[in-house]
């Protein structure tokens, strides 16, 4: 794992924490600049939302078959290709008459590079070879410079090829006389190493990397609208103005975000800890070669996706207090993620990013898909990784003020449908 | 010396309508205040304002005569007109976190909760979920709400409506209880014989301004007397229909309720009446507060 991977977010969080901390002692807050001043009791009121809403949703049903559904997938998404395709049966090779050493010593290595477990069998005669194909007791006879099968048979066809090859290659070898040096050096001949300017990532790192974007993609939705669907209920049930009576719509509006956002992360850390898991007690390939750096992207751009849209969302469900509006308020919200998700997924497969894609990767509405699959394919620098997610934090505080904004004179207007527009134009509720 | 709370020039619009316009009255301890107006005069937005839910044009809102913040306002109780508890959550837990809410040791918030169940007789259903709940024992878990933290004032927003008799009378109870124990207590109502009954005090707004206010018993034996007369043989009040400055408002069961002006002399009256036949009732009567609350208002 590169080093800066982890001194950089460290640097970024210590430097943050100092402006920060600067800010607050020349900005200390004071009882005359705001009409409801601050308390140290008021702080630990997000922690009681957030604490509330993680014990009703560990209770609710809801919860409890998502984390099933999602450990089902992700055991079939490691299961499924292990179980299809389990080793084959072992080949059964009869050999008329008798092979020679180095042949036999071919017949095992041929068996070996191509993952077949190789039985070899002496048969009496061509006639008695013949009969044993036809009965399936052989899967391949070699007869002198012949090698038989039974087409009907399922054959392992890259170790008949390959042996057949290999097997012509050394009978040349001896018709050609070669000294046994020479022999050697053939029989050790290696193709030429193939550099690609461009890197190309594993096949597994791609797949490892296709399944973290449907993982962020599903964890995003289901979590985003949870986040709407609270607010909506508490709007809906008239609750929100006994609470509001006893804290700060900032306050309620953080709790909420920060508890379902942590049973996200719960449940993706779950996830992710059974994949890993299940992945190893199986011997599963699908995950090998998925290292720690590729890991640790899906997981910080599922917290910084759901740290940027969670807003969004809440604030919508301060919008409405029923269900057939909140039809009407999720796909346009839900867009920009369905872009950013069908591209990652046109890409990680593909392994060839294009301009674009790099562009949407910046952006704090598309990034948490996209780049996640670049740091997959090897296709960004640490750099520019903190870069998109700087770029993403500063643009979740803004998102967050105006949708702070937004739910508190929302939140209390009900009988119907509060328009944007009526908001913005600064009739406060 | 008591505390109250004071509202003073509170000045709400939403465009062009003036929800709040000026308003100013108070909230003594110890006292239960009737907050009286027709539907849409501002009581809700009044409420509303107190606990910082709607923001104001102007005005303060004080409790012993520092401005209401965050910490002030943990020390009141509300109940909002349109009642809201989570349906799903266990009734007992769900005063517990709102106790907690209101800075409350957990231990002290469930203690406080089961307290206050009992007290107002809906102990057995603290396991059950609100959703559960008849409208009567919501309204009362409700109300629990707005105790739980045993706030310094109380204000709430039609606590007795949709009530039966049994309810009105537990809740009626709590009210005055409360008062007695030092509390201000704030509460809208449309049923003014039950303000009547409960409150001692009466804020009358409509459109937003202050119409009147005072005690009840000061409001009722105000403005102008009211006799009521019966006299045998003429049930419909007839022998005062023509007497300059008394206006019959009413008759009841062949009793004339009359209001007289400032000149008229009672004894003038007795003697029309005992012209007109026999007199078998003549009493002197206080205004009624829907009474008052009509003529307030016009």
């Amino acid at each position: 794992m590169k080093l800066q991977w982890v001194v950089v977010p460290v640097l970024v969080f210590v430097a943050g924490a100092r402006i920060w901390l600067r800010y607050r002692r020349r900005h200390p807050r004071s009882a005359a600049s705001s009409s409801r001043p601050s308390h140290p009791a008021l702080r630990g009121k997000v922690g009681l939302v957030a604490s509330r809403e993680i014990r009703e949703r560990l209770r609710g049903r809801v919860f409890r078959v998502s984390t099933v559904i999602i450990l089902v997938v992700v055991a079939g998404a490691i299961l499924i290709p292990k179980i299809t395709s389990s080793p084959s049966p072992p080949e059964k090779v009869g050999v008329v008459g008798a092979l020679t050493t180095p042949q036999r010593e071919l017949v095992v290595a041929v068996g070996r590079h191509t993952g077949t477990k190789v039985v070899l069998s002496s048969e009496a005669s061509a006639a008695t070879a013949d009969q044993a194909l036809r009965s399936g007791k052989l899967d391949v006879c070699i007869d002198g410079d012949r090698m038989i099968v039974d087409e009907s048979l399922p054959t392992a066809d890259t170790f008949v090829q390959s042996l057949s090859a290999e097997l012509g290659t050394q009978l040349a070898y001896e018709q050609a006389k070669l000294s046994p040096v020479q022999s050697e050096t053939l029989a050790r001949a290696k193709p030429l190493e193939v550099v690609n300017l461009k890197p190309t990532a594993k096949t597994t790192v791609r797949t490892a990397s296709l399944i973290g974007v449907i993982l962020i993609f599903i964890m995003l939705s289901q979590y985003l609208t949870w986040t709407l669907m609270g607010v909506m209920e508490e709007k809906s049930s008239r609750v929100v103005e006994v609470l509001l009576a006893a804290m700060r719509p900032i306050q309620l509006l953080s709790g909420k975000v920060l508890g379902i956002g942590l049973m996200a992360m719960g449940q993706a850390a779950l996830a992710v800890a059974f994949a890993l898991v299940l992945a190893e007690a199986v011997g599963s390939s699908l995950l090998h070669g998925t290292g720690p750096v590729e890991l640790a992207a899906v997981l910080v751009w599922l917290v910084l996706g759901y740290a940027f849209y969670c807003w969004v969302y809440a604030a919508a469900g301060s919008l409405v207090e029923r269900q057939d509006q909140v039809q009407t308020l999720v796909l346009p919200l839900s867009i920009p993620m369905i872009i950013g998700y069908i591209f990652a997924l046109i890409v990680a497969p593909t392994g060839s990013p294009s301009l674009f894609f790099d562009v949407l990767a910046y952006l704090p509405p598309t990034a948490p898909f996209e780049m996640p699959v670049l740091v997959a394919l090897g296709r960004v620098e640490w750099w520019e990784f903190a870069c998109s997610a700087i770029v993403s934090i500063v643009c979740t505080i803004f998102v967050a003020r105006f949708a702070a904004g937004i739910y508190r004179r929302a939140i209390l207007r009900t009988g119907g449908r509060v328009r944007l527009r009526q908001l913005l134009a600064g009739t406060r509720g | 010396m008591t505390r109250q709370l004071e509202l003073e020039g509170l000045t709400r619009r939403f465009g062009a309508i003036t929800a709040l316009d000026d308003l100013s009255f108070s909230v003594p301890s110890g006292r239960v205040v009737g907050f009286l107006g027709p539907n849409g005069a501002g009581k809700t937005t009044t409420m509303r304002a107190i606990f910082g839910l709607t923001d104001l044009d102007a005005g303060t809102v004080r409790w012993g005569g520092a401005p209401v913040g965050d910490v002030e306002r943990g020390q009141f109780g509300y109940m909002p007109e349109e009642r809201g508890l989570y349906p799903g959550m266990h009734v007992g837990e769900q005063l517990t976190y709102l106790g907690r809410l209101h800075g409350l040791a957990p231990s002290d918030a469930a203690a406080s909760a089961g307290r206050w169940l009992e007290r107002l007789s809906v102990a057995e259903r603290a396991g059950d979920k609100v959703e559960s709940l008849s409208h009567g024992n919501q309204q009362r878990v409700q109300l629990a709400a707005a105790l739980v933290h045993d706030p310094e004032v109380l204000i709430l927003d039609e606590p007795l409506a949709g009530l039966d008799p049994v309810g009105i009378d537990a809740i009626r109870e709590v009210l005055v209880e409360q008062a007695h124990a030092g509390r201000g207590v704030l509460i809208s109502s449309h049923q003014l014989d039950l303000v009547e009954d409960i409150c001692e005090d009466v804020v009358i707004i409509d459109h937003g301004r202050l119409v009147t206010s005072g005690s009840v018993d000061a409001l009722e034996t105000s403005g102008a007397r009211r006799l009521v007369v019966r006299v045998e043989g003429d049930r419909q009040g007839r022998w005062a229909q023509d007497m300059p400055g008394v206006k019959i408002s009413e008759v009841v069961a062949g009793a004339a309720r009359l209001v007289l002006e400032e000149s008229v002399d009672s004894d003038d009256v007795l003697r029309a009446a005992m012209g007109a036949g026999r007199v078998t009732e003549f009493s002197f009567e206080r205004r009624r507060l829907s009474e008052v609350f009509r003529e307030a208002l016009g």
